[in-house]
């Protein structure tokens, strides 16, 4: 299963925007995906993402499903908010493929 | 951008200069994401790099956000934010100010014993804690300072009668007055 992100828009900045893209990427793509299944996140065409936004979603995908990769990582503020997230939040201590290798 | 847009920002929600048809107040959410959607426009007709671009808009974003999800029902002035963005002496400034609870209050509801508004924002940029708990929240202040340092931009955050300068270092102190909600000053000279 792959998620590209730039379609819950190319700026991802707040909590209920956040909030809104998980609760509709559990009804409508992740609907009876395993918590074993191999989950891509794309951020290609993701211009600008905080971690607000990333914790509503990417933390609670992480949290629920094993295996997890990333895909697309190098815009700034995607890695700058990846780095925020495996120091701040529940996402650190999770392994996903595609890791911020090349964040600051 | 007027050189004097820190000034307007202290006083704009002060009820004699309050102004709801101005360009830089956002009401709600959804102004302010329209506008930082143009902002994203500006500073790249601007020449700024895309990285930095992206990376100051994420702070914005943080920043004016914040505002918004420790205010909901708790407003002390004007619901919204007051939002504005552009050069002052060819340094590139954005300033966010709201009439909030500001920092002191909010945090103190999670960590009583927090003793004033210094402790406050010195809490609020190097412990992970939200005044929204039990929410799992409190990374955004951390993201802004990080990339502040590493880009670097400065922060000037007031908060009650305290700042928080940021750039490569971080000194927090009291100030001559005091500002109600938040307000934030962020510039770079790259442009």
């Amino acid at each position: 299963m792959k998620i590209e992100l730039r379609k819950f828009g190319d700026i991802l900045v707040s909590r209920p925007a956040g909030r809104e893209a998980y609760l509709a990427m559990s009804a409508y793509l992740l609907k009876g995906v395993d918590e074993n299944e191999l989950i891509e996140l794309d951020f290609q065409g993701v211009k600008v993402m905080a971690p607000s936004w990333a914790d509503e979603v990417l933390t609670k995908i992480a949290l629920k499903y094993k295996n997890l990769k990333l895909l697309n990582t190098e815009n700034s503020s995607v890695r700058a908010t990846l780095k925020t997230l495996e120091e701040f939040s529940d996402f650190k201590n999770l392994n996903y493929a595609g890791r911020n290798k090349k964040a600051n | 951008m007027n050189k004097d847009i820190e000034k307007q920002a202290r006083e704009f929600f002060a009820a004699e200069n309050f102004d709801k048809n101005s360009e830089y107040y956002c009401k709600t959410r959804d102004i302010f994401q329209a506008r930082l959607d143009k902002m994203i426009i500006y500073l790249l007709k601007e020449q700024l790099k895309e990285e930095d671009a992206y990376i100051l808009s994420a702070i914005a974003g943080e920043i004016g956000n914040n505002s918004f999800d420790h205010n909901l029902g708790s407003w002390v002035g004007e619901i919204g934010i007051f939002f504005a963005y552009g050069k002052v002496n060819n340094v590139l400034t954005i300033v966010l100010a709201d009439a909030g609870q500001g920092v002191y209050k909010t945090l103190k509801k999670v960590k009583p014993e927090l003793k004033n508004d210094i402790e406050a924002l010195r809490t609020a940029f190097n412990e992970k804690i939200s005044g929204r708990a039990p929410e799992s929240r409190g990374n955004g202040l951390k993201f802004v300072k990080a990339n502040i340092k590493d880009r670097g931009m400065h922060l000037d955050f007031y908060s009650g009668s305290a700042k928080a300068e940021l750039n490569y270092a971080e000194k927090i102190e009291a100030v001559n007055g005091s500002y109600q909600g938040c307000l934030a000053i962020i510039s770079l000279k790259k442009i």
